[in-house]
């Protein structure tokens, strides 16, 4: 029928961090935050008398990123439906029909699910397809 | 409504005259609400089209949730040409009893979505919660009520229809 090229994909979902881009984990990431973080480095043996160590920041901050330590929540709501969750839950988070079922059910009956636990950047990408879905998701540190 | 699948990720929706009124009047006021300006929404679609990234206080939270609310400003921009789209494409139609419509699964997915939008926005907007949704919309006095709650239900039906599925119990 139509095309709307802007439309395709996860594109417009994915969170854009400004001077990060780690929506994906893997070795163009390590790549892209290495340069980041490079840069920071740069920039703090750049002022004299800083007493940060770039080193340990550098290290703390790939150590986070790799982290998967970030739940992903789903809270209930009234007016999506429960097969709509099941085939949302399928769609964005690529889950079998059995499990989609299971954290839907668990929406349902006890208000809430976890339904992904990952690093912090990747919690963020789920959150926002589900909540494109209209999904009540939400992020907590694990 | 009637949906089938004529070819490997691609879907033919078929609508009567009555239900192609009733979505295309849906989606003209989907439409208008994707051009409104999101500060001046009562607290509650403006708190759904902001979204919230955490309930939690956790580090850098901050730029979460500008990230957050950018990409939901362009979803709502995304979704408005899409309505647009489709408002085009039912104004071309040469047949409109039924209406038939051929589109990818992809755009299906975006359409199901949109519909979705719709369904929750008359929710938050009228405050609707579980019982009203567990009610005989026939009951309902107040009017208003009564036709957004119709409305949540036959979009529901339409996207049940898309997703060809049946209640799953464990």
């Amino acid at each position: 029928m139509w095309q709307v090229e802007s439309m395709r994909g996860a594109k417009m979902l994915t969170p854009r961090r400004r001077g990060i881009e780690v929506a994906v984990a893997g070795p163009a990431t390590v790549v892209r935050f290495l340069s980041v973080a490079r840069r920071a480095t740069a920039t703090f043996a750049a002022k004299p008398g800083t007493e940060t160590s770039p080193d340990i920041d550098v290290e703390e901050k790939l150590k986070k990123a790799f982290e998967r330590g970030w739940s992903v929540l789903v809270w209930n709501d009234p007016v999506n439906l429960m097969d709509y969750v099941v085939y949302v839950f399928k769609t964005v988070l690529k889950m079998n029909e059995k499990d989609a079922s299971r954290h839907m059910w668990e929406v349902h009956q006890q208000g809430k699910s976890v339904v992904a636990r990952e690093t912090r950047e990747k919690s963020e990408m789920i959150v926002h397809r589900l909540r494109g879905f209209g999904l009540n998701a939400t992020l907590e540190q694990a | 409504m009637t949906s089938e699948q004529i070819a490997p990720g691609q879907w033919r929706l078929s609508f009567t005259r009555p239900e192609a009124g009733f979505l295309i009047n849906a989606l003209a006021r989907l439409g208008k609400h994707y051009q409104e300006d999101v500060a001046r929404m009562p607290p509650m679609l403006r708190a759904y089209w902001e979204g919230t990234i955490s309930l939690d206080e956790v580090e850098d939270m901050e730029e979460s949730r500008e990230v957050l609310a950018e990409a939901r400003a362009e979803l709502r921009s995304e979704r408005l040409t899409l309505v647009e789209n489709w408002m085009r494409e039912f104004e071309l139609a040469e047949e409109r009893n039924p209406w038939k419509v051929e589109i990818s699964s992809a755009e299906r997915d975006e359409f199901i979505a949109m519909l979705n939008d719709r369904r929750m926005l008359l929710a938050l907007e009228l405050g609707i919660a579980e019982a009203d949704m567990e009610a005989d919309p026939r009951e309902i006095a107040d009017e208003a009520r009564r036709a957004s709650i119709l409305e949540i239900d036959v979009l529901g039906h339409f996207i049940l229809v898309m997703l060809g599925r049946q209640i799953h119990r464990p």
